[in-house]
This record gives structure tokens, sequence and C-alpha cells, in this order.
């Protein structure tokens, strides 16, 4: 199975929280939703932080690369 | 006057003299005029009986030797120099001993001040009516030129001012000054030709820059021919002749007017600095609109977590309550509000006693009331 991209991801887990507060579902269905979510909220964390050190690094080499030409 | 001719068989052969006086008779048949020119090599000399000068149209085209009696000449005192304007009455004569034409001049007038304004006036007029001033035909200056010319006379202040302004505010600026004649006769010609050397050098915009003079020192700029061909110029042009005031017909025909040499070094190149400033913000802005994203996906992100944290045990407590709710109902239920009220329950063993004749004398029981049970025996 592909990996859902950042969007899907959260916004499925969008769907799941607010499944999960409704409260209309069964208690070993809870615990499936929650697991279920959990790992969507650390595949959207890695994700986030991945592009976020690429920008900050793409940032720092075009400084250095100004200052030094 | 009757011309002689020679008689060969069929033939009648002319001398040459015989043939310019026979066109000289002709001319001298032609009205007399008024012609309009500017003065070029004018002489006159105490041993010669006539000054002569050539009259020409502005700008070098069509000339004609312009003769006048010295006396008649000296008597208008006129003062007259090269590259004046003048209107010259007279009437064509030939030059008999060289077959040349020329115009006999009876009066001379300089073409004064409002004449060249109503003339300029004019040519204005008509250039307007072709649309050459028209807005709509200026076009935008290069943002980035990468090369520049620029007309303008030699040792010049104002080229002195659009190339300190051009270097101080981009000065990797590539600037080819096409020095020239920038007053008298010779300059509108000049800056027309020098106008198309630059294009020829692919300039990609060009300035023609002039500091202030008199009327007659603007003239060249108003000229007919500069006019057209700074309009007809395949790049764009800015204009920065005269001062303020003076509006020669080149600012109108050009891309741009500036109204000091000084203006127009500035609108024809970027301020460098500025620009590096700008780019510098603009860069920023970007890293910040990136990170901003970025926060606000994590605080999204964050609040999700926190609420699917919450969810589950929300969840269980709520099934909890349920559940409580269910047990105080099943509570109210039970018989134990009944022995509250004084009734007991009695067991035989386990089995509840409904009837006298389940029990015999003897049997042990069991006696449950509200706050407890206690044994008994039967009677």
């Amino acid at each position: 199975m592909t990996q859902p991209s950042f969007e899907q991801a959260q916004k499925e887990l969008e769907r799941i929280v607010e499944r999960l507060e409704r409260g209309d579902v069964d208690l070993d269905e809870t615990l499936a939703l929650w697991q279920r979510g959990e790992e969507l909220y650390r595949l959207c964390r890695v994700r986030l932080d991945g592009a976020q050190g690429r920008i900050e690094e793409l940032a720092r080499r075009a400084t250095n690369n100004n200052e030094s030409g | 006057m009757k011309v002689e001719a020679v008689q060969y068989g069929d033939r009648k052969v002319y001398s040459v003299a015989a043939f310019n006086q026979g066109v000289a008779v002709w001319l001298a048949r032609l009205p007399t005029v008024w012609v309009e020119g500017e003065i070029a090599e004018l002489r006159r000399q105490e041993r010669w009986a006539s000054v002569f000068f050539t009259l020409r149209d502005p700008g070098g085209g069509a000339s004609v030797v312009v003769q006048m009696p010295r006396g008649q000449f000296d008597g208008l005192r006129l003062d007259l120099r090269d590259g004046e304007r003048v209107h010259v009455y007279g009437r064509p004569e030939l030059y008999e001993q060289r077959g040349e034409l020329r115009l006999r001049a009876l009066s001379i007038e300089r073409f004064g001040a409002g004449d060249l304004l109503a003339a300029v006036e004019r040519l204005k007029e008509k250039l307007a009516a072709e649309g050459l001033f028209a807005p709509e035909r200026r076009r935008p200056l290069p943002f980035l030129p990468r090369k520049i010319g620029l007309v303008t006379g030699n040792d010049a202040a104002a080229k002195r001012d659009v190339l300190t302004v051009i270097t101080t505010r981009f000065p990797p600026a590539n600037v080819l000054v096409a020095e020239t004649y920038v007053q008298g006769p010779k300059a509108a010609a000049a800056v027309v030709e020098s106008l198309s050397a630059l294009c020829q050098a692919d300039c990609d915009v060009i300035v023609v820059a002039r500091g202030g003079g008199s009327l007659e020192d603007l003239l060249p700029f108003s000229d007919e021919r500069l006019v057209r061909s700074i309009a007809s110029c395949p790049v764009p042009v800015v204009s920065a002749v005269g001062h303020e005031q003076d509006t020669p017909l080149c600012d109108l025909a050009a891309d741009v007017r500036a109204s000091t040499p000084s203006l127009a070094g500035k609108l024809v190149v970027p301020d460098l600095a500025e620009l590096q400033a700008r780019l510098d913000r603009a860069r920023d802005g970007l890293r910040r609109g990136a990170r901003r994203a970025f926060e606000r996906r994590d605080e999204r992100l964050e609040t999700l977590r926190g609420r699917l944290r919450g969810a589950p045990l929300l969840a269980v407590e709520r099934k909890r309550a349920r559940l409580e709710h269910a047990a105080g109902r099943l509570r109210a239920l039970s018989p134990h509000a009944t022995l509250e009220r004084g009734y007991a329950i009695v067991r035989s063993g386990s089995a509840i006693v409904r009837s006298a004749a389940a029990v015999s004398p003897g049997d042990p029981i069991a006696v449950e009331v509200a706050d407890g049970s206690f044994g008994a025996r039967v009677e």
C-alpha cells in the first residue's frame, strides 16, 4: 500500500478524532481508531519535520552562497 | 534678346555662351519670390563687388548659392552668421560665365524668434496630426539595459550629469557615449547619425542629453528629421534636452521625457543598492512565509493530536457514566428498597420461602432485613 500524502493523512486523522469525540463508536473500535490516529500523527510529524528541515537547509545554503559570492 | 546660332546644314548650333545667355533670358522671366533657409559659407570680401552665401534647407538638404551686391548687403546691417535662418527675397539668375544657377537677393530678413517659434509650432501640429506624439506610441524603458547609448555634446555638463547618476546608481552599467554637435546647423544631422550608430551598436535604450540654451541653440532638437528619427528609433529614447520650461519637439517624440540630464540617468537604470535591498526583503518574506506555513500546519497537527489523545478516555468516561447511570437505575429496582419499609426475605437453604407449607418446625431459616440478616428456627 502506498503511503498517504501529508494532506491525506491529516484529513484521515481529523475524521478519526471527530468520530472518537462524537462517542458513537464501540470500545474495541475506539482502541483501534486511536491506534490508527497515532500512526497518522507520526506520519504527518515526520513529513512536516523533514520538509521544514530541508527549507531551513536550503535557506542557509543560499545565504552562505550569497555572502561568499 | 536674340541669341545667335551657327547653321551647319539643317542643324542649328549654339556656342556655350549663347546657350547660357538663352537660359539666362528664360530664367529672367521667372517671378521674384521669398525663399527660406539657413546661411552657410558666407563670403564677404572688400575687393568683391558681391557677397555670396549658400542658402540651404535645415539639416543640410537642398541648397542654392545666393548673391547680393556688397553695398546692398552691408546696407541691411544684419550682421548675419552661418547657421542663421533667413528669408531671402530674390529671383533666379544664371551666372552666365559658368552656367550656374543663383538666387539673386534683393532683400534679406532675419527669421526672428517669433517666426522660429511659429515654424516649430506648425511642425508640431503637422507631426501631431501624423500621430508621432501619441502617448500609446511610447514604449517602456528596459528594466536592466544591457547597453545604454548617450548622445551628447563633447565635454558637456549634461554628459557628466547623466554618467555620474548612471554609474552611482548602477555601477556595472555599460554606457556607449556618442559625442556630437548639439547646436548649430550641423547638430540635427549629427544627432540623427549618432542615434542610428548607437542602434547599430546594439544599445537597448538611448538618452539624448543637452543642457539648457537659447531658443536658437535648442532649435536642432525641433528639427523635423531629428524628431522623426527619434520617433522611429528601434529602441526607446529618453530625451533630456533643455530646461524644464523648454519643450523641443524631440521631447514629445521620445518615449520618456526627463526634465534634466540627471533625471534621465535615474530613469534609465535601477538603483542597484535599492534593488538588492528589495530582493533581500523579498527573500526574507519568502522564508518567513514558508516558516509560517509550517508553523500553522504544526499547530493544527498538535491540536489534532491533543484531541486524539483525549478522545479514548473521553469515550471510556462516557461509557462509565452510562454504566453508573444504569447501575443506579438497577439499584432502584432491587428489593432492598422494600426491606427498608420493614419487610423481610426468608430463605430456607438457598430458596426463598414463599409458603408456610414449605417449612416444618425446627427447620433453620435465614431472615434478611434492610441492614443485614440473621438466622432463626421455625417453631
